[in-house]
């Protein structure tokens, strides 16, 4: 019985790849100065839009819920609560948007390596694919017990910013391609 | 229904022909020259074994099987062709779905080497319906790895190829589901299985005959990678993700 299961299912996964296969969207040319550019931009996007310690501080700063819980009628209370919780919600979409990005740029500029190697995709792949699962566990997380669930996430933030800052700057040298000039990294352009 | 299976018969070797004949006038056979040889064998065996079936029916009998695998055998061949075609530019993939399918096809042909060898019982006459399944099940991880590579990596295939892939992939999933329920629910699944396989291959001959029409190969990458190694890539990939999940592993927590 579990040959035939198994038989069939490997049937059924061949024909439903087919169908996406046939279904799949035209992909842009790999490493193309506007892909280029648009990883960068992702780059630049989480370092200075998404993940800098002045924006998180700001977002998830428990000061603004204690002065307006204790000022505050309770219908300004409960918008509040939606106001900072459909924020936090899109914080974490955006961040993880900017990951799958991220992810889409590494296989198309992978995929040109010769010397690619599939243990070290794999552990990728299953890296990306952790960090997706952490993104969705988070919006949960603010979605059933709002953006207060994670008390601790504006000095984490501000920590991060920093180390992020730094390894950033070790990426963007992979974008430094021949032909593709140096971008303006303008903090202001990358605001949340 | 007898008719019909002739008519389809008759139809698919038509296709064949117009499809071999369009690889000369289009001088696509040296190209996709694997392909080619599979389409003339299956075209050679199809009417050797129409003849020895009006003439000999006994000798049908004792050459349908034989001559099944011969085809089976060369269409391993053609999924080997299309990694190569497809991962042209990719040379690490291609040498992957290479030792993919050549595991899958070996581990096969060696358990019925082990079977014929090790078991005097055993014989390949009685299980040909089982051994096909399974080399088709071959021919269907070599396949769905092409196509789960060339969707993850998006690497942009050529008409030809993807209607190679798609004609050929058809049949072999058709043959996988109707294979399995033959050798389940036995005789009576027969009347099905024997309309299944023509009709799957018709369907396949026709995709290969539209895909094929004229030469269209694989866009060429518009770009060279990056002067430094994939290793160096991967590192620094790998080091921003390791962050960024540290940061938001520690969010929730704190």
């Amino acid at each position: 019985m579990i040959q035939l299961i198994l038989s069939l299912l490997v049937g059924f996964v061949l024909v439903l790849s087919l169908y996406f296969f046939v279904r799949r969207a035209r992909p842009s040319a790999e490493g193309s100065a506007k892909q280029l550019r648009e990883a960068r931009q992702t780059l630049d996007s989480l370092q200075y839009g998404l993940l800098p310690s002045d924006l998180t501080e700001r977002l998830f700063s428990r000061a603004d819920l204690e002065y307006v819980l204790s000022a505050a009628p309770p219908d300004v209370q409960s918008l509040f609560l939606t106001d900072r919780k459909n924020i936090a919600l899109g914080w974490v979409r955006r961040v993880r948007t900017a990951v799958l990005a991220l992810m889409r740029f590494h296989r198309g500029h992978a995929r040109l390596h010769a010397r690619l190697t599939f243990s070290t995709e794999m552990r990728l792949a299953l890296n990306f694919s952790a960090l997706l699962m952490t993104c969705r566990l988070l919006q949960i997380t603010f979605y059933l017990r709002g953006p207060y669930a994670a008390p601790g996430m504006v000095r984490t933030a501000a920590a991060a910013a920093g180390r992020v800052c730094s390894i950033s700057e070790k990426s963007l040298a992979f974008l430094n391609v021949k032909g593709v000039g140096p971008l303006e990294n303008d903090a202001a352009h990358h605001r949340a | 229904m007898e008719i019909l299976a002739q008519v389809v018969g008759y139809t698919g070797l038509s296709v064949e022909v117009l499809i071999l004949f369009r690889s000369i006038q289009r001088k696509m056979f040296a190209k996709y020259s694997i392909f080619y040889t599979y389409l003339l064998t299956v075209l050679g065996v199809g009417l050797f074994l129409q003849i020895a079936y009006t003439a000999t029916p006994s000798l049908y009998v004792l050459l349908y099987w034989p001559l099944q695998f011969v085809t089976m055998a060369l269409g391993c061949g053609v999924i080997v062709e299309m990694s190569r075609h497809v991962f042209a530019q990719h040379v690490s993939l291609d040498r992957f779905v290479r030792w993919v399918a050549i595991a899958t096809f070996g581990a096969i042909f060696l358990v019925f080497a082990i079977h014929v060898v090790f078991l005097p019982h055993w014989k390949p006459a009685a299980n040909p319906a089982e051994l096909e399944r399974n080399l088709r099940i071959g021919q269907a991880i070599a396949l769905m790895t092409i196509v789960f590579l060339t969707g993850y990596y998006g690497i942009e295939i050529g008409k030809n190829m993807k209607g190679l892939i798609l004609g050929f992939g058809v049949y072999v999933g058709a043959s996988i589901i109707s294979l399995t329920l033959r050798l389940f629910i036995g005789i009576r699944f027969s009347p099905i299985w024997k309309q299944v396989g023509p009709f799957s291959y018709m369907t396949a001959l026709l995709i290969w005959a539209v895909a094929l029409w004229s030469y269209a190969p694989a866009p060429e990458v518009s770009s060279e990678p990056a002067e430094e190694d994939y290793r160096g890539l991967a590192g620094r990939t790998r080091q921003v993700l390791g962050t960024i999940q540290e940061q938001l592993n520690r969010t929730p927590q704190r």
